[in-house]
């Protein structure tokens, strides 16, 4: 982290210098030249001043890039270690959303026992196949 | 009369039960994990970042220009990896966010099946009384088997995803600084152009270009006043979630 803060504060010392560059160039260019409207600097040279604040503006960018990449470096084994938690995290949902299901199951199963004590056997069919298709959509999750 | 004191006893227990509601601590976990929308600031500044090049390209001379495009073509690299970040995070508050879930353990649909499917029965021999005491121990089995379990698997997810989510948003958080300055610098290179060429037009002659090049300085700066906000925001939507994960990492106990 240490190498990215001195990064940083290098580019920030370019960005400064490139609005100082600005603030002279302004001011030249504020200034009218004898006798006229136009500014006393030329138009050839306020470019080539203004080139240069680009390029250090441009440089300090490029730095803070650089930095960038280095903040973001060196996490790939959080990165995937977040990544594994939140995998096994799902898990644990599966776990529990089974100790649901075995709740639902509970209650098909209770379900088929008052359609058993009736004593006619037609009754039983319904939650019969109900608790057959809760199993079998269990299954293929395992 | 023994088994009625039973079903009256597990009835009560089911009342009790049902008042029983999620505990505090979950919901200051699904209050955290519900600011997961929140990243998608830092994926739309990490996309502005990208596009860089796109926005100082006409206000550049040929060598800048030369000089841009290299920077420019680092850039999208590194952005396929900053986009990144973000996923992690996003995934560890989605998941806490469900492990936590209000409704996930609610067994009150079971428990209302469960009467239901035995009031469809009336002559199988089961009456209100058992009815309510079936209810009252799938409460009671819903409440011992998954909430210590939901529980744990809370404090289990945030004990061992501390070191990787904190490390990760602080690189988010330095990031998004780095994007602030990048544009501070693209401002300044937009703006400047303009402003370094005005004074050299003629009023008369280049009428039309002073009003198309006042026009556009203003948009832009409303533009870059606007980005400078949003930036400025998603940081302290940022600093937020890291506060908060710290908050709530504190109330769990120390194994």
């Amino acid at each position: 982290m240490a190498d990215t803060h001195h990064i940083i504060a290098l580019a920030d010392s370019l960005s400064a210098c490139a609005d100082a560059l600005h603030a002279r160039l302004m001011h030249a260019i504020r200034q009218p030249a004898p006798g006229g409207q136009a500014p006393a600097i030329s138009q050839g040279a306020a470019q080539a001043l203004f080139e240069n604040e680009v390029t250090l503006r441009q440089r300090a960018n490029s730095l803070y890039l650089d930095a960038a990449r280095l903040a973001a470096s060196g996490l790939d084994s959080a990165q995937q270690q977040l990544l594994d938690v939140t995998a096994r995290a799902r898990d644990a949902i599966a776990r529990i959303d089974r100790a649901k299901d075995l709740i639902d199951i509970a209650a098909e199963l209770l379900s088929l026992g008052a359609a058993v004590a009736t004593g006619k056997p037609e009754r039983l069919v319904a939650p019969l196949e109900k608790l057959k298709h809760h199993v079998d959509a269990l299954l293929p999750t395992r | 009369m023994k088994t009625t004191r039973v079903f009256l006893l597990l009835g009560l227990l089911a009342l009790l039960g049902g008042c029983a509601s999620s505990t505090p601590r979950m919901s200051a976990v699904r209050a955290f994990a519900a600011q997961a929308p929140q990243l998608g600031a830092y994926h739309e500044l990490t996309e502005r970042y990208r596009t860089t090049y796109q926005r100082e390209q006409p206000f550049l001379s040929a060598a800048a220009d030369a000089r841009e495009r290299e920077l420019d073509r680092q850039r999208q690299a590194a952005c396929d990896d900053f986009v990144q970040l973000q996923r992690g995070v996003q995934a560890y508050m989605q998941a806490l966010g469900r492990l936590a879930g209000d409704g996930a353990y609610d067994m009150e649909d079971q428990v209302k099946s469960l009467g239901d499917g035995i009031k469809a029965w009336p002559d199988s021999g089961l009456n209100e009384h058992h009815v309510t005491a079936y209810a009252g121990l799938t409460r009671l089995v819903a409440r011992t088997v998954t909430r210590p379990m939901q529980e744990a698997a809370v404090q289990q997810l945030m004990r061992d995803g501390r070191p990787a989510v904190q490390q990760v948003l602080e690189a988010m958080h330095i990031l998004l600084t780095l994007y602030g300055k990048t544009s501070d610098n693209e401002e300044k290179i937009v703006l400047g152009m303009l402003e370094t060429e005005l004074p050299f037009l003629d009023p008369r002659r280049d009428r039309l270009l002073m009003a198309l090049a006042r026009s556009q300085q203003h948009d832009k700066r409303v533009e870059y006043h606007l980005i400078a906000a949003r930036n400025a925001l998603a940081q302290k939507n940022l600093a937020a979630i890291e506060q908060s994960h710290r908050v709530l990492l504190d109330q769990f106990p120390t194994p």
